[in-house]
């Protein structure tokens, strides 16, 4: 009990399959892995390897074909649709490559979003909102749309948006991957000091110097971890 | 601020969202300004016939084998209470003969004050003392004015009157028809009433009215029938409501026109927003978020179309009105606004039920696959 207290994440023998035509394609076949509280954890592999579809199972975007996916002790398998939106929506921020921001809404509408979703009130999450944009050094831009925003700026938003339901687990698919190198340190930078204050972190990159940030790193190769 | 969001949404292809608007609108014109102007017409026709809607005629009853009304029936249905008058006519086929020339005729004998009351003079002025009153039909076949002469059954008589021409009646049509005085009709012809035209004091009194006859008068034998006008101005306007109805019918055509192109433009709209939709299922919307979202979309193009096309239905049923009708009095009637307001929530039904399928649709996309969308 203590010990599945202690794992925020754990996958148990996870296997992902896609038919393509009349033949099985494997992008994870058998994966074994598991996250404490706290951790930073990179998970690199060349592309095609597996990595984001691990992402995605874990972030419950995804289920499995075979094998059990455990978020904070809870079994995937047995909730609804609706209890994954939910659990989505109060256990796990998502920052992606290509950001994703709501191009109508401004950067600190789109922070406020997640809070909308779960009926947060509204002057507590207009300071929530402020408070997060302020965290990531964007306390100036907060009536700006998205694409008023440099690549690392909007960037920063999607932190703060993920950050909106106070998640527990931050999941990054190639945070940097659109960005040049000093807008992909400050964004690391901002990831690792959230880390710092507790929050877990798992991270998919193909590049080293990201990966370095990362207190633990997972290899991936063919749908197995190496 | 799901509302902003959708009001957003729509702003980012205005030409599109206009273009839809602009749908909806035409669609709630023509149906409201058609029912407008059915209302109107409608009220037009009535106002012709409202001034008989208080009239019952009394017939002889032909089932039981009469063909006329004594003068002591006519006696007792002039005394009875709800009769603000009653107008007994004698009727004849006659021969008349003008300058020679021959032809038949209906012949009408009745009050002078009657005739005045039923029908109005073109020429001359209405006098039945030892004179007549032609139809319109009659003097033009014969070639007379107020003051010619003509011969009915070997009597003179001298042309007081010729009659404006009328339209359908119910009980006697003069157009085709000589009128004489009781006085003067009974030197030609023996024969007692064949219609009382009785005008009752309110059009409330005539089931009381007939109940009477039906105690008094025909207690003992059917010896005249009742015939309501009431019911004849009920038909007219069941008929007109159907054609209003029908003519809406045809209008209702370019609403669903209109229909259809929300339902394009936003199942478009869904497939371009598929990765942000994605984006909102894996920060924590319900799909029933999502069905919002695109359903709130479409009430606003169905308000915005429907109050614009409201608005301008009035100026069209105003300029139909005065076009075909001469006259814009019926379009602020409550029946009116009535069908304005039929119009007005047909277009926000049509629009909504438009965006049902794309709206279903967008929130039944799988996060994960709508995330890979590009």
């Amino acid at each position: 009990m203590d010990e599945k207290e202690m794992k925020v994440i754990e996958l148990q023998d996870v296997k992902k399959i896609y038919e393509v035509g009349a033949e099985k394609v494997y992008a994870l076949n058998g994966v074994n892995m598991s996250v404490e509280r706290g951790e930073f954890v990179a998970i690199m592999g060349p592309s095609g390897s597996g990595k984001s579809t691990l992402l995605n199972l874990i972030g419950c975007l995804d289920r499995p074909t075979e094998g059990k996916v455990y978020i904070n002790g809870i079994d995937t398998s047995e909730l609804s649709g609706r209890e994954l939106t939910e659990l989505r929506r109060d256990t796990i921020g998502f920052v992606f490559q290509q950001y994703n921001l709501i191009p109508t809404l401004t950067a600190f509408e789109n922070v406020e979003l997640p809070m909308i979703f779960k009926n947060v009130a509204k002057h507590e999450r207009e300071k929530r909102a402020e408070e997060l944009l302020n965290l990531v050094g964007l306390g100036k831009e907060l009536q700006r749309k998205p694409r008023e925003l440099s690549g690392g700026q909007q960037q920063r938003v999607a932190i703060a948006r993920a950050l909106a339901n106070e998640p527990s687990i931050l999941l990054c698919d190639e945070p940097t991957g659109n960005l040049d190198t000093k807008s992909g340190r400050q964004v690391m930078e901002t990831i690792s000091d959230l880390n710092r204050r507790g929050v877990t972190i798992v991270l998919v990159t193909h590049d080293p110097s990201t990966a370095a940030f990362a207190g633990r790193t997972v290899r991936i190769t063919d749908g197995r971890l190496i | 601020m799901y509302f902003q969001l959708a009001r957003r949404n729509l702003m980012r292809n205005k030409a599109r969202s206009s273009l839809a608007i602009i749908g909806i609108v035409i669609g709630v014109m023509a149906i409201s300004s058609i029912g407008v102007f059915g209302e109107s017409l409608k009220a037009t026709v009535m106002e012709n016939f409202q001034n008989v809607a208080n009239e019952v005629i009394v017939t002889p009853a032909y089932s039981s084998g009469y063909t006329s009304i004594d003068r002591s029936t006519v006696t007792k249905i002039e005394k009875m209470p709800f009769v603000d008058r009653a107008m007994p006519v004698k009727t004849e086929l006659g021969s008349i003969s003008v300058r020679g020339e021959r032809g038949a005729l209906t012949v009408y004998g009745m009050d002078e004050s009657a005739v005045k009351d039923l029908f109005k003079a073109e020429k001359g002025s209405i006098r039945l003392k030892g004179d007549c009153v032609v139809g319109k039909h009659v003097a033009e076949r014969f070639k007379l004015r107020a003051g010619s002469k003509i011969i009915l059954g070997g009597e003179e008589f001298r042309v007081s009157a010729i009659l404006k021409e009328e339209g359908a009646r119910f009980d006697i049509n003069p157009n085709n028809a000589v009128i004489l005085s009781i006085k003067g009709f009974n030197k030609i012809f023996s024969r007692d009433y064949s219609i009382i035209i009785v005008k009752l004091k309110s059009i409330e009194n005539v089931d009381s009215f007939k109940e009477l006859v039906k105690k008094t008068i025909n207690s003992r034998e059917k010896k005249v029938s009742v015939f309501e006008l009431r019911m004849v101005l009920e038909r007219i306007e069941k008929t007109f409501k159907q054609i209003t109805l029908f003519l809406m019918a045809i209008a209702g055509v370019s609403l669903l026109v209109a229909g259809v192109s929300i339902l394009n433009i936003m199942l478009m709209s869904t497939l371009e927003r598929t990765k942000e939709i994605g984006v909102m299922r894996a920060i924590g919307a319900y799909s029933e978020t999502i069905l919002k979202i695109f359903l709130l979309e479409a009430l606003i193009l169905g308000l915005f179309g429907s109050v614009i096309g409201s608005a301008l239905s009035i100026a069209g049923g105003y300029a139909i009105d005065m076009l075909i009708l001469g006259s814009a009095k019926y379009v602020f009637t409550p029946q009116a606004a009535l069908y304005l307001l039929e119009g007005f929530l047909f277009g926000v039904i049509t629009a909504v039920l438009s965006g049902l399928y794309p709206a279903w649709k967008a929130s039944r996309l799988e996060p994960i696959e709508a995330l890979r969308y590009e």
